[in-house]
């Protein structure tokens, strides 16, 4: 069965062998290096505990969180998700904004709209979902809805250390050859690299750091390849399941494109979040309920966060649930229990 | 003989006629009459001091005094952009280094710029088809530099050209065709007619407004940022062989050069000099070759003229003119005339062009 928990030190040997095989897929938001991987889980470990230091919390705000998939028959890793309270993570967080201007001429009688791509630090502070891989034969499966989804019902258990606006950036279009027509066709004149080289510098350094080597001023759509034009705000094929549990959720996207292969940048009210509205809390009873449907079960605060799928009964104010599930959750009768229902496979893939 | 003398009235023929002929190389100065009596219009004006003096055209007509009519003319705008906007390109560098990225990237980047606002432009130049060569341009372009020094304080210090840029025989130009295009659905040469029309401001507010990063354009409308149309190459060697130099500012619509100097330190008014007119008395022959004469202006701002002559007939302390030459320049003995050399003296000056100069005609006429 399966359980997310938060990553813990002894998990980096498995996370990087998820992100390093998904490569591409991850783009450069987990790094691939053994090092920095390594301090972003004790990162990680200090912001589940509520242990920032005063400067890890003026940068990072509430901090950042890393979480896993275990299969708890194989005590094995099969995934990793993330939440950062504060997108940038106190630095600039670029996108480009998608906009129009009308070039009107009362003499001429002439108005053309134009599209232009304005850089925007609009997503900069608001939460931000990130970091998600998968095994490949999950994606789809209960396992990688709970992945996903277990960050939602942190955050309605957390609600505090999070911002009332949620974005998440949707890897974009690239071609089978590994090219990305919307990197090909601006970013690459500023770098004389390509993607890969751009994207690895990016895991390696921040993205910040690249993305403050883009050039300042708007860029007009026309000006690009018809190829890039056509990306701006398309999602990888990789990542449409992913984008569809989102959208499930209540993601949708916005005016915001990545600034290196402009995929679309999807945002929603936190409290709109369909995991937030439907989620509920009740009190765990002591008594055993096996059979029916699966339910996402989350429990915990903190550093003792759990969330796993298994049955659930409902009452008013009480909920029971299966002995198994109470021990993935690391919890018994009286604790809290979150329970939300699973979002209808076939609707999500 | 031919002579410089300010564009009249009864010129309109002939220039209307010369318009035709430069036919479809030169969409920037339509054969429209109405547009070419509006300029006549504006330059008497100027000429006879009824307008301000920043709101002023002047234009020179060069006429073969043999045929009784204008064979070419060429012109000075005192001030661009006072009452639309003149924008250009200023071709500027953006460069993208980091030291751990080991990135030192530089991007030449067009950005939209109104600087050649109130500086005087020269302008308007076009010569018939049946009077190339023989200085006959030489003449056109430099006379106005006397103007310009005699009459500097109704100009502005630095004076400045627009070099057509690179068009194909059907008018097509490539960076009109990568740029302007995408924001204005018209084809180059339309849209250079437009701007004849005095509409350049108005398709201008429709151009873009943000930094254009050349590498994003493709390579046909890279390479013909900064240079002048074939045609136009003897004319850019002509100003560059007057101080002028390209200032990194390009044509917004074909990315022709904009060249500029300062007055003082034009060729022609530094080699410049005065002397009083003596009557020269006997027989005298106005046929010597282009290298032997020297321009003869009498330096009078509503009937300024010019015209050549031998350069025997100055001396050190006159310079004399037989009474046919001095009636055609309205002076007389004892006046004070400018001269200057007609054509360089340094071997790596330009040829004695075989095609026009041709700068552009394209400022907005206002409506007087």
């Amino acid at each position: 069965m399966w359980v997310v928990r938060p990553a813990q030190p002894d998990d980096l040997g498995s996370i990087l062998q998820i992100v390093r095989t998904r490569g591409r897929g991850l783009s450069s938001t987990l790094p691939r290096d053994r090092h920095a991987l390594d301090e972003r889980i004790a990162l990680s470990r200090r912001s589940f505990a509520g242990q920032l230091s005063s400067e890890q919390f003026s940068t990072y705000g509430n901090g950042r969180f890393m979480f896993v998939l275990e299969n708890t028959e194989h005590r094995k890793i099969c995934g990793v998700s993330a939440i950062d309270s504060r997108a940038g993570n106190g630095e600039p967080f670029y996108s480009y904004r998608r906009d129009c201007l009308i070039h009107a001429s009362r003499e001429l009688g002439i108005s053309r709209r134009v599209e232009v791509l304005f850089p925007s630090h609009a997503i900069t502070n608001r939460s931000l979902l990130c970091g998600f891989a998968i095994e490949a034969e999950l994606v789809g499966t209960p396992a990688f809805q709970l992945l996903s989804r277990a960050r939602m019902l942190f955050i309605a258990s957390h609600r505090h250390l999070f911002a009332d606006e949620i974005a998440v950036e949707i890897q974009g279009l690239q071609q089978p050859d590994g090219q990305v027509p919307f990197w090909d066709s601006l970013g690459r004149h500023f770098f004389n690299m390509d993607f890969k080289t751009a994207d690895e510098y990016s895991a390696k350094l921040s993205k910040t750091f690249i993305a403050e080597l883009m050039p300042p001023s708007p860029i007009y759509l026309s000006l690009l390849s018809e190829e890039a034009q056509r990306a701006v705000g398309q999602a990888h094929r990789a990542a449409e399941p992913a984008c569809k549990l989102l959208e499930s959720e209540g993601f949708a996207p916005g005016c915001y494109v990545d600034i290196f292969d402009a995929g679309p940048v999807l945002e929603a009210r936190t409290d709109q979040l369909n995991s937030l509205r439907s989620s509920r809390t009740k009190v765990l009873d002591s008594n055993d309920h096996t059979g029916g449907p699966d339910y996402l079960l989350a429990a915990g605060d903190g550093i003792r966060f759990r969330a796993t799928l298994g049955p659930a009964k409902e009452e008013t104010g009480r909920a029971a649930t299966s002995g198994d599930a109470r021990e993935r959750l690391n919890c018994r009768a009286g604790d809290a229990l979150c329970l939300a229902n699973l979002i209808d496979e076939s609707a999500v893939c | 003989m031919l002579i410089i003398r300010p564009l009249q009235n009864t010129d309109l023929d002939a220039l209307y006629k010369m318009t035709q002929e430069a036919g479809k190389g030169l969409t920037s100065l339509p054969a429209d009459r109405e547009l070419l009596q509006r300029k006549i219009n504006r330059a008497r004006a100027s000429f006879e001091g009824r307008c301000e003096p920043e709101a002023s055209l002047y234009l020179f007509a060069l006429e073969d005094t043999d045929l009784q009519r204008c064979v070419g003319i060429s012109g000075i705008e005192a001030r661009v952009g006072r009452d639309e906007v003149f924008y250009n390109y200023r071709v500027s560098t953006l460069v993208n280094a980091s030291r751990e990225l080991d990135v030192h990237v530089r991007t030449p980047t067009l950005n939209l710029s109104n600087d050649m606002t109130d500086t005087s432009e020269i302008c308007s130049l076009l010569l018939s088809a049946s009077h190339r060569g023989g200085g006959n341009g030489l003449l056109l372009s430099r006379c106005r530099f006397m103007y310009l020094d005699d009459f500097r304080s109704n100009f502005s210090e630095k004076i400045f050209a627009e070099m057509r840029g690179v068009s194909d025989g059907e008018g097509r130009s490539p960076l009109w065709d990568a740029l302007g295009s995408k924001f204005f659905d018209m084809e180059f040469s339309e849209a250079d007619v437009l701007s004849a029309l005095g509409n350049k401001s108005f398709i201008a507010e429709l151009m873009p407004k943000y930094p254009i990063y050349i590498p994003m354009l493709p390579e046909s409308a890279r390479e013909v940022i900064g240079r002048v149309h074939q045609n136009t190459e003897p004319a850019l060697s002509m100003l560059q062989a007057e101080g002028f130099n390209y200032n990194g500012l390009v044509d917004i619509f074909d990315g022709g050069p904009v060249v500029e100097a300062f007055i003082p330190g034009i060729r022609t008014v530094r080699a410049s000099f005065t002397r009083p007119m003596e009557l020269l008395e006997g027989p005298a022959s106005l046929d010597v070759p282009v290298s032997e004469r020297v321009m003869v202006s009498n330096r009078a701002f509503a009937d300024f003229r010019v015209t050549t002559i031998p350069a025997a007939w100055v001396t050190p302390d006159s310079v004399q003119l037989p009474a046919d030459v001095a009636a055609a320049l309205r002076v007389k003995a004892g006046d004070e005339l400018r001269l200057a050399p007609l054509k360089d003296l340094s071997p790596n000056g330009p040829r004695d062009e075989a095609e026009p100069e041709q700068t552009k005609f394209n400022r907005p006429l206002r409506e007087e």
